[in-house]
């Protein structure tokens, strides 16, 4: 049986982009045994995926330390010590891997694990991009709208093309702690809140999110709000909640700091919304089913990294680009106000009115992947990304 | 069977001669006490050198500790013999394929051990090196492996005599072996006495074949006096300090550019703490040779943590000040000269009549010489004063020349040259000598080098660098005026001692020396690292050779010269360079990715 290897060593987020890619190469080549390659923090997701036969855990934080070692001091038997922190196949090289990062050390991974790479460049360490490579570049550095979404152009990447549906990963098969199960259990509906980001400009300020949740706490008689972060964000969290009533914290769980990578999926797909900035865990939220609402400020940008499938809604900050074939790069948005009473009403079932500034998507999916209309009414889904597929990727026409 | 004849017997299979000198030798100093758990410890003039209540457990403790230190292929030497329950626990503890040797100043003393209790078949796999220090330093040596020392401290103070005096045989092997380049960034100061040193230090460091890169400070001096002109003295000092601040940054900046083996600093550099801190984060190895009197300059007080090492021209007092404050190792290393620059030179008639005088002296008007220089004139001899700082010595001002300018180098060596007595007198802010006189100036290195004839004050340090023969002392303001008449009429016995000086000096008091004992004591420390780039282990030459070199990577080290060093960057480059197209070998991958890695952690700036 042929085997390959799909390598993603970047974030949270670009991992579970990836995973329109993989169901894309399992519908292609059902009889190819697909294993992932990823960071070693995020292999307890990357064994939720669908179609993955194996996880190989890369330790990031190991071959920092060796680096710095063969620095201090360097001599060839540190070869060795590299050669046994990396992860081993179950049955010797691979017959593909697929690289889904431009970084070099994708490309390096790549080429040690697998007889052939199809990714980013036509040879392994060639400076030619492939046109799929040469269009995420691209698109990364300007403001288009209605391109392709990431997880589609590692489809293009990866040489398939899309399913046309959102593939959800699979729930953890461990019970959540008692802390954790009463999460999403009696009256509601449950809303989380990402209060955190890894990008300090993805923050959304905090009187911003304290606003949200006195307002749609007064809205919604019955609902919840759950608070989601790292540890680091645990002082974020309980700054936030220091501006809240008590009657109001009563309807308040804070979870920053307390939830490992799986059970954090776990509860975010017992939430019935998941609000947040453009984040690994909101796409995680989405990958685990939920609806997420995605607040896209600062670099982020919707027809890029929106939430993958369908039933989702998006605010982006900042207008159309009037001429996007001028941009040289998008330039970060910081809101002036946020879509707080529309993301109340949006949630309380109500029509949300417009927001200064901000514009309404809701996401889609269709043969050609994901895509996002500005009006909840029915649309065409755009033209561009045929063209795209069809300019990139003829043969798959 | 006794323990004595038991443990000669084991000692006998694997050294015989040591087993015999062992039974041959007499004395001991070591007062045997039974320990609470009941194994023998032992008291020398009444401090124990083994825990007195489990000898056995602390020195486990010890060993556990050690052995983080040790790496593969580096042979171990433990200083600090005592009853040798240290050197059983890491001998049981050593890791598979490593040799443990015990470095034995005193042999009585093993067997005052041997005899109070039962060795084990541990010490058949001991090296034991016993001797003078240079035979010591010639065994280790001979073993051709990088050394690390584990001291144990409670024993080893009763040799530490011996034991520096192997570190400084080691050093010397070192450095004569030395073959191999490293990068040194020297950082000077931005004015001031030591930037002259810094420069004599640049040269000697790359005339012994290691590459500098010269971080020169004082091309920012003029900016840094302006900031003199403010009235206020908190503008001043703020604008001085923010000043040195931003040289700081640029100075790893520059850093950040050409990362360098070692940032070698000079007193006075301008780096900050936070800079020094920042730079250990980043593994930069750092040293400062701080050639200040420690009592006077106590700028090092903030900085004592900030330096891996600490060079100092002063001896315990200094040392173990620095070390209270944080420094981790401090070691001696005297001032010195540059023979190229202290010299004897021929001097012209006129030259002769400018800069010639019976007697001079050649430097600032610090008190102490504004006091004792003029009970030193005389209607007998013709005296000359030079240099700057001598405002309003009224006593001094017919002797004064240049009216009190500050001279060159070049000029200050025609005086040295020109003149029958040069005097040298250590500065001090009394009204006599320096009562705390112990560390000896760079002035009497370069008047010893330039062939001059010298009267200097005495100090503690003196003798071991100087030896009677070769310099003149004295130990009272007033034997001054004695000495020159007598030296005076005596030009034959000028010249000897003069002579005298300057070979010693050529001999052991160059720049080139000092730049050797530093980075010898820095490789004797890193014996993986600064030592291994010493002895030549990372060349092309050296890596192709070895064993373990995958047989891959040998053709891409041809590509270095065989002399050259080669690093994890270099030879990630190499790769690079075969081009995109070339498929790649999986070392040669492991190497890029390793390499990548690596581009991250030195990002400095």
């Amino acid at each position: 049986m042929a085997r390959a290897l799909v390598i993603q060593l970047a974030r949270l987020g670009d991992l579970l982009q990836t995973v329109p890619a993989i169901a894309a190469l399992a519908d292609e080549e059902p009889r190819v045994e697909l294993d992932l390659l990823c960071p070693s923090p995020l292999a307890p997701i990357g064994r939720l995926i669908p179609k993955i036969n194996r996880v190989l855990e890369w330790d990031g934080a190991q071959w920092q330390k060796q680096a710095r070692q063969a620095e201090e001091s360097f001599h060839l038997d540190r070869l060795k010590e590299a050669e046994r922190q990396l992860p081993s196949p179950a049955a010797g090289r691979y017959d593909r891997t697929y690289v889904l990062n431009q970084h070099p050390r994708a490309l390096l991974a790549g080429a040690l694990f697998g007889e052939t790479m199809i990714g980013p460049r036509f040879e392994s360490f060639d400076e030619h991009l492939t046109p799929w490579a040469a269009y995420i570049r691209r698109v990364a550095a300007t403001g288009i709208s209605q391109r392709v979404h990431l997880g589609d152009a590692f489809c293009g990447l990866c040489r398939v093309r899309p399913t046309g549906q959102a593939i959800a990963i699979r729930q953890p098969a461990e019970a959540l702690r008692a802390d954790l199960a009463e999460i999403g259990r009696g009256p509601g509906p449950w809303i989380g809140l990402i209060v955190g980001a890894g990008d300090p400009a993805r923050l959304v300020p905090m009187d911003v999110w304290q606003g949200l949740i006195a307002r749609y706490l007064a809205a919604s008689a019955r609902g919840r709000i759950v608070l989601f972060g790292d540890r680091n964000e645990t002082e974020r969290a309980q700054q936030i909640q220091d501006g809240l009533s008590p009657s109001m914290l009563g309807r308040v769980w804070d979870l920053t700091g307390r939830t490992s990578l799986k059970e954090l999926a776990s509860v975010l797909s017992r939430c019935n919304r998941v609000v947040g900035a453009d984040t690994g865990p909101l796409h995680l939220a989405a990958a685990v089913g939920s609806c997420v609402v995605g607040w896209y400020f600062a670099r982020a940008r919707v027809h890029e990294t929106g939430p993958y499938g369908t039933g989702h809604v998006v605010w982006q900050a900042g207008g159309q680009v009037p001429f996007p074939a001028f941009r040289v790069g998008p330039d970060p948005v910081t809101p002036m106000q946020w879509p707080v009473d529309a993301t109340v009403a949006y949630l309380t079932g109500e029509e949300p009115a417009g927001v200064e500034g901000w514009t309404m998507w809701h996401s889609r999916c269709d043969r050609w992947g994901a895509y996002f209309t500005e009006s909840s009414v029915d649309q065409l889904p755009p033209a561009e990304r045929e063209r795209t597929w069809q300019l990139l990727h003829p043969a798959h026409i | 069977m006794s323990h004595l004849s038991a443990n000669l017997e084991i000692l006998r299979r694997t050294a015989p001669a040591f087993a015999a000198l062992v039974e041959a030798s007499k004395g001991g100093r070591l007062v045997i006490q039974p320990s609470r758990e009941g194994s023998p410890s032992a008291q020398v003039d009444g401090q124990w050198i083994h825990s007195s209540y489990d000898p056995k457990r602390e020195a486990g403790g010890w060993a556990e500790t050690q052995l983080q230190e040790w790496k593969p292929g580096e042979l171990g030497v433990v200083l600090g013999t005592g009853l040798l329950y240290q050197v059983e626990a890491l001998a049981a503890m050593k890791p598979p394929g490593s040799v443990l040797a015990v470095a034995v100043p005193d042999l009585a003393i093993v067997k005052e051990a041997a005899t109070i209790r039962a060795f084990g078949s541990w010490c058949e796999q001991v090296l034991w090196i016993w001797g003078t220090a240079d035979e010591m330093a010639e065994q280790l040596a001979s073993k051709g492996a990088p050394l690390r020392f584990f001291i144990y401290a409670p024993a080893a103070r009763l040799h530490a005599v011996e034991h520096q005096a192997l570190e400084s045989a080691l050093r010397r092997k070192i450095a004569a072996q030395a073959s191999g380049r490293l990068h040194v960034a020297v950082v000077g100061p931005i004015y001031g006495g030591s930037l002259p040193i810094a420069r004599y230090l640049v040269s000697a460091v790359e005339s012994l074949g290691h590459r500098v890169t010269w971080l020169d400070q004082s091309i920012h001096h003029r900016s840094y006096e302006s900031f003199g002109a403010y009235k206020d003295p908190r503008h001043r000092l703020t604008m001085q300090s923010r000043f040195a601040d931003t040289l700081s940054l640029g100075a790893i900046t520059h850093l950040a550019e050409d990362p360098p083996d070692l940032v070698l600093a000079m007193a006075q550099a301008p780096l900050t703490l936070a800079v020094l801190e920042h730079l250990r984060k980043k593994k930069f190895l750092t040293a400062m040779w701080f050639v200040e009197n420690h009592r006077h300059l106590t700028y090092w007080q903030q900085l004592a943590a900030g330096y891996d090492y600490w060079f100092v021209i002063q001896r315990q007092d200094c040392i173990d000040a620095l070390k209270r404050a944080g420094a981790r190792h401090v070691h001696y290393l005297p001032m010195a000269a540059d023979p190229s620059i202290h010299r004897p030179i021929e001097l012209t008639e006129e030259e002769r009549a400018e800069f010639g005088a019976d007697v001079s002296f050649v430097g600032a008007g610090y008190r102490n010489r504004r006091i004792l220089l003029p009970r030193w004139l005389s209607d007998e001899w013709s005296f000359k004063l030079w240099g700057n700082e001598w405002d309003g010595a009224q006593a001094l001002s017919s002797v004064l020349q240049r009216g009190g300018a500050r001279i060159d180098t070049e000029t200050c060596m025609k005086v040295f040259n020109a003149t029958a007595v040069n005097l040298n007198l250590h500065s001090c802010g009394g009204d006599d000598l320096d009562a705390r006189a112990d560390f000896v100036n760079p002035r009497t290195f370069e008047l010893a080098a330039c062939g001059a004839f010298q009267l200097v004050d005495d100090r503690s340090l003196m003798p071991d660098l100087f030896a009677d023969g070769e310099i003149v002392r004295f130990k009272h303001a007033g034997d001054v005026p004695g000495l020159i008449k007598r030296w005076l009429d005596d030009k034959p016995g000028r010249r000897a001692v003069a002579e005298a000086a300057r070979a010693r000096v050529l001999r052991e008091h160059t720049y080139r020396h000092r730049a050797q004992d530093l980075l010898s004591t820095i490789g004797l420390d890193q014996p993986d690292r600064i030592g291994a780039m010493l002895r030549g282990d990372r060349n092309a030459e050296y890596l192709s050779a070895k064993e373990t070199t995958p047989p891959e990577l040998i053709p891409l080290l041809r590509y270095f010269p065989g002399g050259r060093r080669v690093e994890l960057k270099d030879v990630a480059a190499q790769i690079r360079a075969k081009g995109a197209a070339t498929p790649l070998q999986r070392e040669e991958l492991l190497i890029l990715m390793l390499d990548s890695y690596r581009a991250e952690t030195r990002d400095l700036v």
